[in-house]
């Protein structure tokens, strides 16, 4: 009896420490990695106005909201800011790989795939900020889903609305991180 | 109470105008300057937070706010309209309508238009985060940095908060007077350090700003007003400058050392002596001024040792004219001839060496024989004997070769010599002997063979005395075969005939 909760008890310990060994990955805090996918996102659209033929079919996505308004912004917390880059993420996530599936021209289709990969990336990186929504519950959630999200009908205008999210919500979310200030202070 | 009011009043509506008129100065100029670049019939551009657009009044039409009528859309919401307001450009002479937008959304498309009348009149879609029009930076100082030809600038980014990492800087700089001018572009850090400028010089420094084009993109904006900044004076180190002189002088030391006790070996090499035979001929030019007969006379026996000394082409050599008529007539002549001739031969065999000198020394013995010649040209009686003048040929030749072998063809030749006198005696034979072989030098360089052809008359000499030896050189052809003679033997030959 007293080796079973001896046993026990060195498992509890160890189990413990597993839990708490998976150590915080380091903040990134450098916003050149941030700069590239940027660039990359125009790439893409860059593409996109050179294309001819298998382009993608005409096809509505839902996609997030990208309008920043820097006074709103202020009053806003960083948590806020997290969730909504965290949907709104997702839902480009999604509607790449829906786009994806009606692209043959294969410089375009390369591009889509890249732009998949740093939406995922992203992902990492807020996790290492510690700012990945825990929950994908909506803070309101009796708002609609409509409120934090837009349609467009066309893969251009959803080139577009990947750039424009990356660079303004993204963007100041991974600035104004808490993991990051404590860092340059 | 009221006066302090009324005071304070004052002062917070003068700080409102002044900060207002700042503003209106800085936004008058970015009107300005993007009427002339901006080439969208709607030009908008983002200062702060705000966005403003604008467009161009016509001139035609009359100054009517309320015709125009602008509205924006944005992420496909209802259309917001904007209150249009004028503004007259001073410098360009034109009006402008514009319209801020109260609360501008960026990162999204705009949809603007502008109505006139109800009209559409311009219409334009833009992202607000593309138009950014940006003050120019605060605070631009330049200092010394202390380094030569280098000057710090630095300054502070415009007032825009989550910008500060996307800006791009333009550092202009060029000599006060100067146009010429040199560009700088740094990323996102507010300093930079000027390198390679003139010493001792004042430069005139300008910033501007503009976003990177990653996230945010925009215009450039204006230069700040020039600050100046003097570079140091170059800065030549005192102790370098002492050392260089230092060891210039000891260079210079070292070299004049070197030059004066080396001074006769460096003149000799860049200023050779013209050689002279001083050497060779001791006193030649100092004591008997250049004077070689003198030098020769006095210096026999020294330079010249038994060698037949060298004379001139002057001296003659003896000649001796012998005839019957004139030993006769000329008979105390001759007696004064042989006697001087008996001392020459018995002081010849003593000195067997130099007989033949002492013979060619004396010219009184030529003298005389021209005289005996004239007589005989004047007395056609001794003309038979004179034949023997006429007939004889003899030569003299000079050969190398062995002494003794010399002698025996001397004496061989003396044969007929030795036939012809045999009653003269042995006496007179041995005195020829010795004559001839006076001949000999016993230096062993070039000696006199004499072969002497004679052709006697058919008379035979009448014997006078003791017998008496005479070569009858009747023509002066000498003909002098010479070996070749090392230079040594050159000065000591005797006379060359």
């Amino acid at each position: 009896m007293q080796t079973f909760t001896g046993l026990v008890s060195v498992l509890l310990v160890f189990l413990w420490l597993g839990g708490n060994l998976v150590s915080p990955l380091r903040p990134i805090c450098d916003l050149r990695v941030l700069d590239h996918f940027v660039r990359e996102a125009r790439d893409s659209e860059v593409i996109m106005r050179g294309c001819r033929g298998g382009c993608g079919a005409m096809k509505s996505y839902f996609v997030p909201l990208t309008s920043v308004d820097f006074a709103v912004l202020e009053h806003m917390d960083v948590n806020g800011q997290a969730v909504e880059v965290q949907t709104g993420l997702s839902l480009l996530d999604q509607a790449l790989n829906n786009a994806m599936k009606t692209v043959s021209n294969s410089p375009l289709a390369n591009a889509l795939d890249n732009n998949i990969s740093n939406i995922h990336s992203l992902g990492q990186i807020l996790h290492s900020l510690d700012l990945q929504a825990r929950s994908t519950v909506l803070p309101d959630d009796s708002a609609p889903a409509s409120t934090q999200t837009q349609e467009v009908s066309s893969l251009p205008e959803l080139l577009q609305v990947q750039s424009s999210f990356l660079r303004g919500k993204v963007r100041l979310l991974l600035s104004a991180a808490p993991a990051c200030q404590r860092q340059n202070s | 109470m009221t006066k302090m009011r009324s005071n304070r009043l004052k002062i917070v509506f003068m700080l409102c105008l002044a900060f207002v008129t700042t503003g209106g100065q800085h936004f008058e100029s970015k009107v300005a300057q993007l009427l002339q670049d901006e080439t969208e019939h709607i030009k908008c551009f983002v200062e702060g937070k705000d966005l403003t657009c604008f467009w161009e009044e016509e001139e035609e039409r009359n100054h009517i706010h309320d015709q125009y009528t602008f509205t924006y859309s944005y992420e496909k919401k209802n259309k917001m309209a904007c209150a249009v307001s004028s503004l007259y450009l001073l410098a360009s002479n034109k009006t402008i309508l514009f319209c801020k937008l109260p609360k501008t959304p960026f990162f999204t498309t705009l949809d603007v238009q502008v109505l006139r009348d109800g009209r559409m009149l311009y219409t334009r879609s833009l992202n607000a985060e593309n138009v950014l029009f940006l003050d120019p930076p605060r605070n631009l100082t330049v200092m010394s940095s202390g380094k030569e030809g280098q000057l710090n600038v630095s300054w502070l980014p415009p007032l825009l908060k989550y910008m500060d990492d996307s800006m791009i800087y333009e550092v202009r700089y060029a000599v006060d007077g100067s146009n010429m001018g040199k560009v700088e572009v740094i990323k996102v850090s507010t300093r930079l350090v000027l390198l390679g400028l003139q010493s001792n010089t004042r430069y005139k420094v300008w910033v501007r700003v503009k976003p990177d084009g990653v996230a945010y993109k925009g215009y450039w904006s204006a230069w700040t007003e020039p600050v100046f900044g003097v570079t140091p004076p170059s800065d030549v180190d005192p102790l370098i400058v002492l050392l260089v002189i230092f060891i210039g002088l000891i260079l210079c030391l070292l070299s004049l050392t070197v030059i004066l006790s080396h001074h006769k070996f460096l003149l000799k090499k860049l200023w050779p002596d013209i050689p002279t035979p001083e050497h060779k001929f001791p006193g030649l030019f100092t004591v008997y001024k250049g004077d070689f007969k003198e030098w020769m006379s006095h210096n026999n026996g020294s330079m010249w040792g038994r060698s037949v000394p060298v004379y001139t082409e002057e001296l003659p050599s003896p000649l001796e004219v012998l005839s019957e008529v004139s030993l006769t007539s000329h008979g105390t002549s001759q007696r004064e001839e042989r006697k001087p001739v008996e001392e020459d031969e018995e002081k010849e065999s003593e000195r067997s060496d130099s007989g033949l000198t002492d013979r060619w020394r004396d010219p009184p013995h030529a003298h005389w024989l021209m005289e005996q010649l004239r007589a005989l040209q004047e007395n056609p009686e001794s003309r038979s004997q004179s034949s023997l003048l006429q007939s004889h040929d003899t030569y003299v030749t000079l050969n190398q070769g062995d002494n003794e072998q010399q002698v025996d063809d001397v004496f061989e030749e003396t044969l007929p010599l030795q036939t012809l006198f045999t009653t003269a005696g042995t006496s007179s034979l041995g005195t020829s002997h010795s004559d001839l072989g006076s001949l000999q030098q016993s230096s062993g360089s070039g000696r006199l063979s004499s072969q002497s052809s004679f052709e006697y008359p058919n008379h035979t000499w009448p014997p006078k005395g003791p017998g008496y030896a005479y070569m009858a050189v009747a023509d002066s052809g000498v003909s002098m075969d010479y070996s070749p003679m090392s230079s040594s033997r050159i000065s000591c030959t005797g006379p060359i005939w």
